[in-house]
């Protein structure tokens, strides 16, 4: 008797697990001001790929990343790929206007907040890129520079299946 | 019987004991100084690209102290290679005398 109640308890705590690894995150909102003035709402771009990155001028890594980035978003915006740059930590809109205006950055940025940050993660990695499908659930988060293959293994899938199934 | 049972055993050493020897010939382990580094919440880029650069075994990345120990199989990398993949993360491999 004791021994059918741990199994079925067991049972019981496999399938709930099973049902949580399988849900993804739903995607925290926000609405911000871009260092154009204009307000950029999460929920707008539903139905795209997004990619929120946070970085920073000051991090070696985040600035080495951004070129890619650029280039990803002009390549696969017609894909569905929509990539939204917020700062973390705060840090001046002069600086980094002058720094987004250096790179030609082609994607918006918003001047971050911690509690922006925290919505995403407890990570303090930077970069961080939190990869939302076009349900606008979070997809996966990537800790540090965004690698050749993990945009191959973890974004195109994504871009290439969402486009077949609409 | 058992002289066969014998020959297989001391063949089997023989071939794993080679291997261990092989590879471990092909084994290198290199302390690359690393620039820029001071942030401990950025550095963990540079460990991530190093491990996911084939033939690297062990990357040890130390914010504080500034570098970076590799363990790598000289077969399938060198040294320059992961100064390249160091650089390209956003901080500078430094170039030491004698290397």
């Amino acid at each position: 008797m004791k021994q059918s109640r741990i199994v079925f308890a067991a049972i019981i705590i496999l399938f709930s697990s099973a049902i949580i690894l399988g849900q993804e995150r739903a995607s925290p909102e926000f609405a911000l001001k871009d260092l154009n003035g204009r307000t950029v709402r999460l929920r707008a771009y539903r139905g795209k790929v997004v990619l929120v990155n946070f970085w920073a001028t000051w991090c070696p890594p985040c600035r080495a990343e951004m070129p890619e980035l650029i280039r990803m978003q002009r390549e696969y915006a017609s894909h569905g790929l929509q990539i939204i740059g917020i700062t973390y930590p705060p840090e001046t809109k002069t600086r980094v206007q002058r720094f987004a205006r250096s790179l030609k950055v082609n994607y918006p940025i918003i001047l971050g907040t911690r509690q922006i940050r925290a919505r995403f993660s407890s990570e303090e990695v930077l970069p961080l890129t939190v990869v939302i499908d076009r349900n606008g659930k979070v997809n996966d988060i990537i800790s540090g520079i965004l690698l050749p293959e993990e945009f191959d293994d973890k974004i195109k899938p994504l871009l290439i299946k969402n486009a077949k199934e609409k | 019987m058992l002289s066969r049972i014998t020959k297989l055993v001391v063949t089997g050493v023989l071939v794993v004991t080679v291997g261990v020897i092989t590879a471990a010939a092909f084994t290198k382990t290199v302390t690359i100084k690393v620039e820029g580094m001071k942030c401990a919440k950025c550095s963990a880029s540079v460990s991530k690209a190093l491990k996911a650069t084939e033939g690297v075994q062990e990357a040890q990345v130390s914010s504080e102290k500034g570098e970076a120990v590799i363990k790598y199989d000289d077969q399938k990398l060198s040294d320059t290679k992961l100064r390249e993949v160091i650089n390209s993360t956003g901080f500078k491999a430094v170039e030491q005398p004698g290397q």
